[in-house]
């Protein structure tokens, strides 16, 4: 049996083994599933590579960059792709394979390659709207239709981020004088905490779904990097299944995150998402203003449509009863020309009596001509005079009608169910005018009959 | 909330609803009036809650946070 070694013994063989082994630099692909920066700046890692149901780990390494190097790659990886580095993302790293007798096996990282990475987060995000689309919940937060007035707003947002109070403030100093309600339910909108912070956010915001309008996911101001961490999946579905509309406002230049196109409304700027309410509401207004203004037209041109009708009934009824007032006359002249024949005939007549009885018979006969003369004058003045009280009664009622416009044609005023009633051809008002046994004449719309009065 | 809220969505249907009776020209002047009355009132109370804060809502915003 060979001779004992001692730990660090065996840890050196082991070290030059792999150094032998290993010489050169390696590219390798993994996942990072632990990062963090210590005090001296050097940044320590966890990589892994799970198996391809993404559940178990199938291998894990350290990995180390040391802080000038990382100082280096941290800003270069971050200017190529967006993001910073963080857990659960993929990464194409040049490693060294270290064996230290102290703190065994790490990946020194040399460098990094974005490309890799961007492709990746890419893959990522069309998997999950694949999955979106696939689970046929994509389209429903679209679906729900954004309310007329968005006036009871959720936001889910950091309370002290840039974006909040740009958002608050655009919202209050709007030029209409519109009054917005807003609360506010913090949460965290970047790093690791962000998906769960938000869906619990969301959860929240659902509790008292009743009472907002519509909710907003605000972040920004300035950082347009980290936006993947909107392209996640359990975001994205809790925004698709949430009960009212979601407008978000994350900032981004380019690229919209999952979350945006999920969501039903999407703007580039929290400041854009006030405008945008603010903007919904004055379209209601005008909305609101041209019916307005529609109703207020039409109830106006009905009243001109009753006015006008009133007024061709008026036209139509003088000349009507000027022309009674002719025939009346044209009778009375008859009526006189007859008498005057009848008391010619009568002169003729008597021109073959004795002269005595001639003379009375002449003086008598004048008598009664002139006194047939006088009532026949009287009859025409009476129907004279009553015609034109019936034409100034007309006319008086045609003029309330055309100042009450209250009062539409008679003959639609039948058609919606009303009748007229008339007795001796006079209109029937008041129950005074009937007795019982008279008949009543009563006209409807497409006719009239008759009826006896049973009892009064 | 037990009283029943107003709603700018049913408001603006209940307008929209009184213009298309206005314009089908079936309404007689008694109705058109009583009408026209309806829907300035809706109108009004839109234009209300436009611009009015309402406290009551603000306190329950409050409470929320």
């Amino acid at each position: 049996m060979a001779e004992n070694l001692s730990l660090t013994e065996l840890q050196l063989i082991i070290k030059d083994s792999l150094y032998l082994a290993l010489p050169d630099m390696y590219w390798v692909v993994a996942e990072i599933s632990e990062i963090k920066e210590n005090y001296a700046g050097h940044c320590y890692l966890e990589l892994t590579e799970k198996h391809p149901d993404e559940k178990n780990v199938r291998a894990r390494a350290k990995a180390i960059i040391w802080n000038k190097r990382y100082r280096f790659l941290k800003s270069f990886f971050e200017n190529i792709t967006g993001e910073s580095l963080k857990e659960g993302m993929k990464i194409l790293v040049r490693v060294k394979v270290e064996y230290h007798e102290l703190y065994g096996l790490s990946l020194i990282i040399s460098d990094i390659d974005p490309s890799f990475t961007i492709g990746e987060m890419a893959l990522k995000k069309q998997n999950v709207i694949k999955r979106l689309e696939e689970e046929g919940v994509f389209q429903m937060n679209k679906e729900i239709g954004f309310p007329v007035v968005p006036q009871r707003i959720a936001i889910i947002s950091s309370k002290n981020a840039a974006g909040y109070t740009d958002f608050i403030r655009q919202l209050s100093d709007n030029n209409y004088g519109y009054t917005f309600y807003t609360a506010l339910f913090d949460a965290v909108m970047q790093g690791t905490e962000t998906e769960q912070s938000i869906v619990n956010a969301l959860d929240r915001v659902a509790e008292h779904e009743g009472l907002f309008d519509v909710v907003a996911i605000l972040r920004g101001g300035g950082s347009q990097s980290d936006l993947s961490w909107f392209d996640s999946y359990n975001i994205a579905f809790h925004v698709t299944q949430f009960p009212i509309p979601v407008i978000t406002g994350i900032g981004h230049e380019k690229d919209l995150s999952v979350t945006d196109m999920v969501a039903g409304r999407s703007l580039k700027t929290p400041t854009a998402v006030a405008d945008h309410l603010i903007e919904c509401v004055a379209e209601f207004e005008t909305q609101l203003n041209e019916i307005s203004a529609e109703i207020s037209d039409n109830s106006r041109s009905i009243i001109e449509d009753n006015r006008s009708r009133i007024e061709s009934f008026r036209m139509n009824i003088i000349p009507l009863a000027r022309l009674m007032i002719s025939d009346q006359k044209e009778r009375i002249y008859d009526r006189i020309i007859e008498l005057i024949n009848f008391g010619k005939e009568l002169i003729s007549k008597a021109a073959k009596i004795p002269a005595d009885q001639k003379s009375k018979l002449v003086s008598a006969s004048q008598s009664f001509s002139i006194s047939k003369k006088t009532a026949v004058d009287k009859i025409k003045i009476d129907v004279i005079n009553s015609t034109l009280t019936l034409l100034d009664r007309i006319k008086i009622k045609v003029d309330g009608q055309k100042n009450s416009l209250n009062i539409l044609d008679p003959q639609n005023v039948l058609k919606r169910g009303f009748s007229i009633t008339t007795v001796n051809g006079t209109i029937l008002k008041s129950v005074k005018q009937v007795s019982d046994y008279k008949v009543i004449e009563t006209r409807l719309a497409d006719g009239k009959f008759k009826s006896k009065v049973i009892k009064k | 909330m037990a009283k029943k809220e107003f709603s700018f969505n049913e408001a603006v249907v209940e307008i929209e609803k009184i213009l298309r009776n206005i314009e089908s020209g079936d309404l007689d002047v008694d109705k058109l009036s009583v009408e026209v009355k309806r829907a300035s009132e809706l109108i009004r109370q839109c234009q209300k809650k436009l611009r009015t804060t309402e406290e009551e809502i603000n306190s329950i915003f409050k409470d929320l946070v």
